[in-house]
């Protein structure tokens, strides 16, 4: 979330509730919920370390603070962007689910697989409907395009699931 | 380079083989029909020289009016030496239309003499008759023969016959030819005046036979003498081996087109199967040319390996075919090899085969690499006018669709249509030859040796067994390309009766087509090679229209059946892995 | 409940290949039943039997035993003749690998099962301009299949498929030899026309495709292991409602 509030800074100097606006216009959906307390206090806390350097602008209300980009701040940013996003993924709720209920036999596996298979397509349906519509702009067209795709993924790794739980069951 | 060139050609050559056998049978006989051609009349030569030589062969026969000039003839310089001048008289046989020539020898000849096959040396008693003579009109030894006179017919018995190097085959030469003694001759025609004289001298050069002659010629009254050289005489008694000639030439030409149609076909084929192969090869350095010269090798090896087999066959079969000219000649024709008919023979053999292949797959090889990787099979043709057409007629679904196939490999359904058409023509030539033979009177002897209409009904079956295999063999290639086009027609709905009518619907419409074309294509090198022959246009006769009209109607149905067995299996192959093919 | 006579019902069909000594179990006993009007998918990982499935039912193939019933009539035991006439008039087919025939033309390949039925040359090729409008290639009539692009190709069979107005059309990997983007028009084409009336049994390994449908039977090892019936599209909330990238 830090570098988010880096990047806002990157471009120009902005009042503390500008950046607050932008936080809670675009990126409203990717991060968990923030009131006014956690904007300021993050900022606070680049402020402390050096990343952002604020200004009071007509008395020292906080509101109307301008912070800007310290070149430290700069060099983090960069190197944030410059850093590729870890590829592998290797947190699912599903597979937990998955490994808890085969491990303990608290349910039978397969139905396990059988639902969250509906879910996935089910999913897939509600997305291509996005698409369908086209009344999306193309960020929202690419964001779904990839959600699809890794559906189409995670229907492949529930295949492929199925196939061993069959091995499985067979040379028991 | 050269190597791996030959080592793809060789392997070519082994992948296809029921495909480079029909190749090689069709090349063998175009090779020895040239091969007949070139030998059938030098087979001859053997026996007449050992005629020639058994006779002490007259060097100039001289046919003049007088024995006075007989004599003279006799002491002309050059002379080396002669015999007696001998009368011959022109009779009729009694109650036949065949005439006869009576010589009257006074005592055996010296030179130009008759040599005995069977009976009395002449002169004899009763009458000695020319060998081919006697055949023609069905006469043996003992038998009696009735001549015609002005006094009425007078009846002599057969003594004898022989041969002569100076008489050709009757009925090629007429009247025939007959000795008797003087006084015989003189009871058959009591007027000297009416007789005329031969002289036959051997000069001391040979070479010179023909000076010799025009010195007679023009020391005679004008057209009383007629002189045969000893080469006229070589020349006249090899005659008999012309038409057969011309025959022979005029089917190595239609075979020649053939085996460029089929080769081209068969090639074409191949090119067009191996067009993946063919990608590959050029991906891997081969230039288009150089993959050409792959396929032009094949066909060469192929051409080569036909050469011999038809060289051999040729020579073999051409004494048989002389067997006619035998007749007039002691012993039988012999094999005339020369290795010069080898080369004549391969010459235009391998340069068909290996136009034909180039010209197959000049097309094939004029794609990029990468389409041909990629796609697996040749670029379809351009939708031509009449596949256009034939697309506004309302003919059966089946009908079009069949007829559409074919003219998307135009090039093979015009080889293979050209093919047809050649084939019928040269069996309404055998028609047309037939019917002229059959117009003839009856009980006249033929002067077309017999084994003719037997060579021309012999090459005819050749070129129908070819039809027919190459009708077959496309036939089950179009269908092979197919199989998973016609798998998708059988899911639209189309029948397997359906889809079976289609090909043999398509190829029996091509075949009628061709059949009907050939018509008139036959009749007129009937015509043409009747003409070369020499014979007079009264009795050349063109066959009746309603044997003429069995061409097209033999075509459709030789046709129908070749394609029926391709058509049943076109639809056996269950439709779920038809598919699949590739 | 009324009863509905199903397009197409199929009671243990199994499928057994003997090649040379090791059998192979293709299918072993599948019940299926699809209802006028239904969007079904037929999925499953290769080898599983989906195309040997589609094959009986399209009658391409005669089980090993089971039987198939079309509109009611029963298929598994007609003769080639008799399928051949059955299929022209109720089974469209949409193949992977698009099957147009080369040697005719697009429109031309669209008609052809309008000719087979008895139409007139003209009437047939009304319809096929019209379908082939309706499907967007109305320019490519007189376009060789071989000059057409994959998604274009794929519309041309497609069309051919429904001329007759079949009963059902069956698709083998419709989108199986198309680009993303031409597969999903022709996947939006196969929705239109299911939106239509038309009962479709597609058999598809692109999630995409089956999560079109109205039902999903899941194949594996010749057998049905799942069956899903999907509901209507619910509405989903999307971040970058804003334009950011445009």
């Amino acid at each position: 979330m830090r570098p988010l509030f880096l990047a806002l800074l990157a471009d120009d100097s902005r009042y503390g509730y500008e950046l607050k606006q932008s936080l809670e216009q675009e990126f409203d959906e990717m991060l968990p919920a923030l009131n006014a307390g956690q904007i300021y206090s993050t900022l606070a806390r680049l402020e402390r370390d050096g990343l952002v350097v604020g200004r009071s602008v007509e008395g020292d209300n906080r509101r109307k603070r301008m912070y800007e980009l310290t070149e430290a701040g700069q060099a983090e940013l960069t190197s944030w962007l410059e850093t590729p996003v870890p590829g592998a993924r290797l947190k699912d709720e599903f597979f937990m689910k998955f490994v808890v209920v085969v491990s303990a036999g608290l349910a039978a596996p397969m139905r396990l697989i059988e639902r969250q298979r509906r879910e996935y397509l089910q999913s897939l349906r509600d997305l291509d409907a996005v698409l369908a519509d086209g009344a999306k702009g193309p960020t929202a067209e690419l964001m779904v395009e990839g959600a699809v795709l890794h559906l189409k993924a995670d229907l492949e790794w529930l295949d492929l699931l199925e196939q061993r739980l069959a091995v499985r069951k067979e040379s028991t | 380079m050269t190597a791996t060139l030959l080592k793809l050609a060789f392997a070519g050559i082994r992948s296809r083989l029921l495909a480079s056998v029909l190749t090689v049978l069709l090349s063998s006989a175009a090779a020895a029909t040239i091969v007949l051609a070139l030998e059938v009349g030098a087979t001859a030569r053997d026996p007449w020289q050992r005629t020639f030589t058994a006779a002490n062969g007259a060097h100039a026969l001289a046919n003049i009016s007088t024995e006075a000039d007989a004599q003279a003839i006799a002491t002309l310089p050059g002379v080396a030496e002669h015999g007696e001048p001998i009368p011959l008289a022109n009779v009729g046989l009694y109650g036949e239309t065949d005439r006869l020539q009576i010589a009257g020898l006074r005592s055996p000849a010296r030179v130009n003499a008759p040599v005995r096959i069977e009976g009395a040396q002449p002169p004899a008693n009763g009458i000695v008759l020319e060998q081919s003579f006697a055949r023609a009109l069905g006469l043996q030894v003992g038998e009696t023969l009735r001549l015609a006179t002005a006094r009425g017919p007078i009846e002599l018995t057969v003594t004898g016959t022989a041969v002569i190097p100076s008489q050709p085959r009757y009925p090629r030469r007429n009247p025939g030819l007959a000795w008797t003694t003087r006084s015989t001759l003189e009871r058959v025609e009591p007027d000297p005046g009416r007789w005329r004289w031969t002289q036959a001298v051997r000069l001391a050069d040979p070479s010179a036979a023909p000076a010799f002659a025009d010195r007679v010629a023009s020391s005679m009254p004008p057209d009383s003498a007629a002189v045969e050289t000893w080469q006229d005489q070589r020349a006249a008694a090899l005659g008999d081996a012309a038409p057969t000639r011309i025959i022979l030439t005029t089917y190595t030409i239609v075979l020649l087109v053939v085996v460029f149609a089929v080769v081209a076909i068969l090639v074409g084929a191949r090119a067009s199967a191996q067009y993946r192969e063919i990608g590959l090869l050029k991906a891997v350095g081969l230039t288009p040319r150089q993959v050409t010269a792959v396929f032009a090798l094949e066909a060469a090896g192929l051409g080569v390996i036909a050469v011999v087999i038809g060289f051999t066959l040729g020579a073999w079969l051409a004494p048989r075919l002389a067997a006619a000219s035998a007749d007039t000649m002691l012993g039988s024709p012999t094999m005339a090899v020369s290795p010069w008919h080898l080369l004549a023979a391969s010459c235009p053999v391998l340069l068909v085969l290996v136009s034909s292949a180039r010209s197959a797959t000049r097309r094939s090889t004029r794609f990029s690499v990468l389409q041909a990787i990629q796609s697996g099979t040749p670029m379809p043709a351009p939708r031509s006018r009449l596949a256009h057409v034939l697309a506004r007629t309302s003919l059966p679904v089946p009908l079009t669709l069949g007829i559409n196939d074919l003219l998307a490999r135009r090039h093979r359904a015009s080889r293979l249509g050209g093919a047809i058409a050649v084939t019928a023509a040269a069996v309404v030539f055998a028609l047309c030859m037939q019917a002229s033979l059959d117009a003839r009177p009856a009980g006249e002897a033929s002067d077309v040796p017999d084994e003719l209409p037997l060579l021309v009904y012999t090459l005819d079956a050749v070129l129908l067994l070819i039809a027919a295999t190459t009708i077959v063999a496309v036939a089950l290639l179009a269908v092979r390309e197919r199989v998973r086009d016609y798998a998708v027609l059988r899911t639209i709905g189309l029948t397997p009766g359906q889809i079976a009518s289609s090909l043999l619907g398509a190829h029996a419409a091509m075949a009628l087509i061709a059949a009907i074309l050939s018509v008139p294509l036959g009749i007129g090198l009937y015509v043409a090679v009747y003409g070369i022959a020499g014979g007079s246009s009264e009795d050349r006769v063109i066959a009746p229209w309603w044997s003429l009209a069995l061409v097209p109607l033999g075509a459709v149905i030789l046709v129908t059946l070749a394609t029926s067995l391709p058509a049943r299996l076109a639809t056996r192959i269950p439709t779920a892995d038809a598919l699949r093919y590739q | 409940m009324t009863h509905v006579r199903h397009v197409l019902e199929a009671r243990g069909l199994a499928k057994t290949y003997d090649t040379g000594g090791a059998k192979v179990f293709a299918l072993r006993g599948v019940d299926l039943s699809i209802g006028p009007g239904e969007f079904v998918a037929i999925t499953g990982p290769s080898g599983c039997g989906k195309s040997t499935l589609l094959n009986l039912l399209a009658g391409l193939d005669r089980p090993t035993s089971g039987q198939v019933w079309l509109d009611g009539e029963r298929i598994d035991e007609l003769s080639e003749t008799e399928l051949a006439r059955l299929r022209r008039r109720k089974v469209g087919f949409v193949f992977q690998f698009f099957n147009l025939l080369p040697t005719l033309s697009a429109a031309e390949n669209v008609e052809l099962p309008l000719l087979l039925v008895g139409r007139g040359r003209k009437e047939a090729r009304r319809s096929a301009s019209a379908l082939m409008g309706d499907l967007g290639i109305g320019d490519k009539q007189d376009t060789a299949p071989t000059q057409l692009s994959g998604g274009e190709q794929q519309r041309v069979a497609l069309a051919r498929a429904l001329a007759n107005s079949p009963d059902i059309v069956m698709g083998d990997e419709p989108t199986g030899n198309l680009d993303s983007a031409a597969a999903r028009e022709v996947l939006a084409l196969l929705r239109a026309a299911r939106d239509r009336g038309q009962t479709l049994l597609l058999v598809t390994h692109d999630a995409r495709v089956a999560a079109a449908a109205d039902r999903v039977i899941n194949l594996r090892d010749g057998l049905v292991t799942d069956e899903t019936e999907l509901q209507a599209a619910r509405p989903v909330a999307l971040p970058f409602e804003h334009d950011e990238f445009g």
